[in-house]
């Protein structure tokens, strides 16, 4: 089990983007002897990775066309009104 | 692309249909993918895929100019694909309302329950089963953590997004992180 919820919300920040230096250094500082948070972190930034490499998915061919399709007819006084 | 896309939303405010054309064409792929993580269903993808660019057709006035078009998009589709969940069967979603840190424990361990049989995991692609492991978490998870590292807003677009404050989308993006985490540190 990892240290305590403060060092976790650490890392989050830090994933965020949202640390300090200080804060930063702190728990570079933390990382580097505690080796649960070490493996929660590793994990985190793991899990982003895997994320980042989920499946892409396109649209079917006809997407483009079923949606004009779709659409309500144009106003054609608005044409005329300018 | 940015402001080509707004010259193409102004032909459209002013009645030319046919500019509508190439923002569908160049969006499909993003927003019809949207709907397929969110929803995790093809045919529902499809659907509110479509729905959502023919909402913003007939809303294309209430667009403001001076906004990112991509943002406002992504505002409908992620909108829809909610009501949609919202109106399945309850038994049909996990997102049983969870308050508090307590939810973290409860649906990580929902998470457990649901993983695939290991012959299943196999014979399937890694990252068809990290969609998969997505599409398992609550939709309020779910988007913040799609539109952060899939579709890659910053925070504080989607933020307007989702017209959340940012604190409560950080608070997302965490726990649906850590969820995450407990999901995939086996793979």
């Amino acid at each position: 089990m990892s240290c305590s919820q403060e060092k976790i919300k650490l890392m989050h920040q830090y994933l965020d983007g949202g640390l300090e230096k200080q804060e930063e250094d702190k728990l570079r500082a933390h990382l580097e002897e505690c080796e649960a948070c070490q493996q929660h972190f590793h994990e985190l930034k793991r899990t982003i990775t895997l994320v980042q490499s989920a499946g892409q998915y396109k649209a079917p061919d006809h997407f483009t066309g079923e949606v004009m399709k779709k659409l309500p007819a144009e106003k054609k006084r608005v044409k005329y009104s300018r | 692309m940015e402001w080509k896309i707004k010259e193409k939303v102004k032909q459209v405010k002013r009645g030319d249909q046919s500019a509508f054309e190439e923002i569908v064409s160049f969006y499909q792929h993003k927003i019809f993918q949207h709907c397929y993580r969110m929803l995790g269903n093809r045919y529902e993808a499809e659907d509110i895929g479509q729905e959502t660019f023919i909402r913003a057709y007939v809303n294309i006035h209430s667009f403001d100019d001076k906004r990112k078009f991509s943002t406002w998009l992504y505002r409908i589709a992620t909108n829809l694909t909610i009501d949609r969940i919202r109106k399945r069967k309850p038994d049909y979603y996990l997102d049983a309302e969870i308050k508090g840190t307590d939810g973290l424990n409860m649906y990580s361990q929902m998470a457990a329950d649901d993983r695939l049989p290991e012959e299943e995991v196999q014979g399937m692609e890694l990252k068809d089963y990290i969609t998969q492991e997505i599409y398992g978490l609550p939709p309020k998870y779910r988007s913040v953590i799609i539109l952060r590292y899939l579709e890659e807003f910053s925070l504080q677009e989607i933020s307007d997004v989702l017209d959340l404050p940012l604190g409560t989308v950080k608070t997302r993006i965490h726990r649906g992180r850590e969820a995450l985490r407990k999901k995939l540190r086996h793979v």
